[in-house]
């Protein structure tokens, strides 16, 4: 059995190979190291991180920034740490995700499963409404909210969410339940069901994918928005966003750099562990078709 | 069980007229089968009759209700999809008794039902899976249950078998037609398979370009096709097309082929050839019409034996089929296997015209009838 093929490994295939390997890691570093510098940061003293460099190790676990960054660090006038902040963003959050992801499976269910007249048009709409930039939308938001009677509330800023996000859900559930075949609709209303029990009882339990990409996308672009946040909110409805940059700027003495580096890895957080938790899904969904046979 | 009137239904989409005024009425219980050519309009004409699309003009009506504009869960009729349009989310049993729980039957019954289908079916097994644990031949029989179990007024079946293998395909159109005999529903049924067409059929439409070309039994279609469409739609090997010159001759009239020789012909209807005396029609002749020379047959009426020159053979096992040509038409004979033909070679064939049909050559419209 001499002539079983074997792979040619040649001396230059190894050498382009373990390149490879280094541009990876190299950019992989380049990519995390802002980060182990802001943790490693946190866990110094003032006076370590003065006399330090910028990568140097802490020589002892030091959580005091940690804590003062949760309840005691100054925003503004107040100084009550990030702590409160962060369940505002999660009130905000919550709501904003929940209702746009609905409305945009409701959405996406109308526009390919129960087409109307102009429903196209509807749709193309909508997709007009991805690629509209923040700050347009900013004084018009502005004077809705104020004729609502919502200004500077979370329920505002939670409407502002949900009216910006509905044209992404919507495109999200739309592409997934084209892919669900017409038959099914019209099987379920051959068997007597209405408009939203098939949505409930047919297309909802074969969304999971879909859902789960559109709650991530919509949790990270919510937690993470900062011009929303800044221009609707009132004092006491601030997201975590704008709660980090009024510590960042407010100082009496002496910059605490740990402190910083803790309160952004906080606000952070609960991005992160959604994509640690759920990053996998994430890609899964978007590649998923709906239904087989 | 309910009657199904189709009267004059035009179904347009924006300026394309798909349905150009169907009209089809059958009684209550019998099995209508649609044919035609992909595009014709099948599926559009099931899902007006179903009430999933708006007709754009004319009236439907089941029994005596006119349902036109009714929607289709109100029409009480059951589909059975290509696809099979299982839920994909719930189990076999859900998938069977999701009808009747929208129509709020109480859940013993609903129970009792699924076991009643599931036992009809053989299913009683699979109960228990997901559409996506089945075959295709189990999904299919699912599909059928679903539809059964609400014991609708009407049945819709859309190509249920075009996705099965050959074998159970066989399989099931004897359990369809067994179930039809049993329960004596009103079905309508699309097929392209000319089988199932012909062994299912109480009525048969043929289709072609949103127009009914010809409605009526398996065999008044066959035998007596009422243009050149319908009588090359039906039938496998299709019927063949013989050009033929219409000669007079002993004060009536006949059909002079070009066959290996030219050969003259006696056609069982004489005198509707009369305006078309020196004319060349297509001779209308199903292949298991040409034959070897039969004894039995020998002198009878309608009976020639005539030389042709074989161009192909193909064996089917029963029977073998030799290709020849008559002036440009392809010509199926339908022969014995022993029969020795052989390509290249000419030999003797028996034409029984007792049933042939005559064909306008220009416009495609039956002449003899
Ligand atoms: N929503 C629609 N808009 C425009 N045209 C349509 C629409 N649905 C169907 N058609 C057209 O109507 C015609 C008939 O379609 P239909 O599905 O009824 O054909 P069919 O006879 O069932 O064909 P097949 O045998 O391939 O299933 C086709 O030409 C199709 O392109
Ligand atoms: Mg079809």
């Amino acid at each position: 059995m001499s002539n079983v093929a074997k792979r040619q490994t040649s001396t230059l295939d190894k050498v382009l190979r373990i390149a490879l390997y280094v541009c990876l890691l190299g950019m992989a570093a380049v990519y995390l190291a802002p980060f182990l510098v802001m943790l490693l940061t946190s866990l110094k003293d003032v006076e370590e991180i003065r006399s330090g460099t910028l990568l140097s190790l802490p020589s002892s676990l030091n959580f005091d920034a940690w804590s003062k960054a949760w309840s005691g660090a100054c925003t503004g006038s107040q100084c009550e740490g990030m702590a409160p902040y962060f369940f505002n963003s999660f009130q905000i959050v919550i709501p904003a995700v929940a209702i746009s992801t609905l409305l945009g499976a409701l959405n996406g269910y109308v526009i390919s499963h129960w087409k109307f007249k102009g429903s196209d048009v509807f749709f193309a709409a909508l997709l007009v409404g991805c690629f509209i930039p923040f700050q347009v939308i900013l004084l018009p938001m502005a004077r809705t909210l104020g004729w609502l009677g919502i200004a500077n509330t979370t329920t505002g800023l939670v409407m502002v969410h949900v009216v910006y996000g509905v044209a992404f859900t919507t495109l999200f559930f739309r592409n997934f339940y084209q892919s669900i075949p017409v038959e099914l609709v019209k099987a379920a209303r051959l068997d007597g069901a209405g408009f939203f029990t098939i949505f409930y009882r047919i297309i909802l339990p074969v969304s999971t994918p879909i859902i789960v990409v559109t709650v991530i996308w919509q949790f990270t672009q919510i937690w993470n928005d900062f011009l929303f946040g800044v221009a609707f909110s009132g004092f006491d409805t601030q997201p975590v966003t704008v709660a980090l940059n009024n510590l960042v700027n407010t100082s009496f003495g002496g910059k605490e750099y740990n402190v910083d580096m803790a309160a952004a890895i906080i606000a952070a957080l609960p991005t992160l562990v959604v994509y640690i938790l759920a990053g996998k899904y994430f890609v899964r969904g978007l590649t998923a078709g709906a239904v087989k046979g | 069980m309910a009657s199904l009137t189709i009267d004059n239904v035009k179904k347009r989409y924006g300026q394309t007229e798909i349905l150009k005024g169907i009209n089809i009425s059958i009684e209550a219980g019998e099995f209508l089968i649609l044919v035609g050519p992909s595009g014709c309009g099948k599926s559009t004409l099931m899902n007006s009759i179903a009430g999933l699309e708006d007709v754009s003009e004319g009236r439907i009506l089941i029994g005596d209700n006119d349902v036109t504009y009714a929607s289709p869960k109100d029409r009480d009729i059951a589909m059975v999809f290509q696809s099979y349009a299982l839920y994909p989310n719930m189990t076999v049993a859900e998938n069977i008794s999701f009808g009747l729980e929208m129509r709020k039957v109480p859940k013993e019954e609903r129970e009792a039902e699924v076991e009643r289908v599931a036992e009809m079916l053989q299913i009683g097994h699979l109960l228990k899976r997901k559409p996506a644990q089945l075959s295709g031949g189990q999904r299919q029989r699912v599909a059928m249950g679903r539809a059964l179990a609400r014991r609708p007024k009407m049945y819709l079946f859309d190509e249920p078998l075009s996705n099965l293998d050959a074998k159970l395909r066989v399989e099931m159109r004897t359990e369809i037609k067994k179930l039809h005999q049993k329960l004596g529903t009103t079905i309508v049924y699309v097929t392209h398979d000319q089988i199932e067409a012909m062994t299912l059929a109480d009525r048969i439409a043929v289709m072609k370009d949103g127009e009914v070309q010809q409605l009526g039994t398996p065999q008044e279609i066959y035998d007596n096709p009422t243009n050149l469409f319908v009588a090359g739609f039906m039938g496998s090997p299709a019927m063949n097309f013989i050009p033929a010159k219409v000669v007079e001759q002993n004060g009536s009239y006949a059909l002079e082929l070009q066959a290996a020789t030219p050969t003259i012909v006696p056609f069982p209807k004489p005198d509707s050839l009369k305006a078309h005396v020196g004319k060349e029609i297509l001779l209308g002749l199903r292949p298991e019409m040409i034959t070897e020379p039969q004894p039995h047959k020998e002198g009878k009426e309608f009976v020639v034996t005539a030389d042709i020159d074989v161009e192909v053979t193909e064996p089917m096992g029963a029977d073998t089929m030799v290709l020849t040509r008559i002036q440009s038409a392809e010509v199926n004979c339908r022969c014995n296997p022993a029969y020795p033909a052989r390509a290249g070679e000419a030999i003797a064939m028996m034409f029984d015209t007792s049933k042939a049909v005559a064909f306008d050559k220009d416009n495609g419209q039956r002449i003899d009838n």
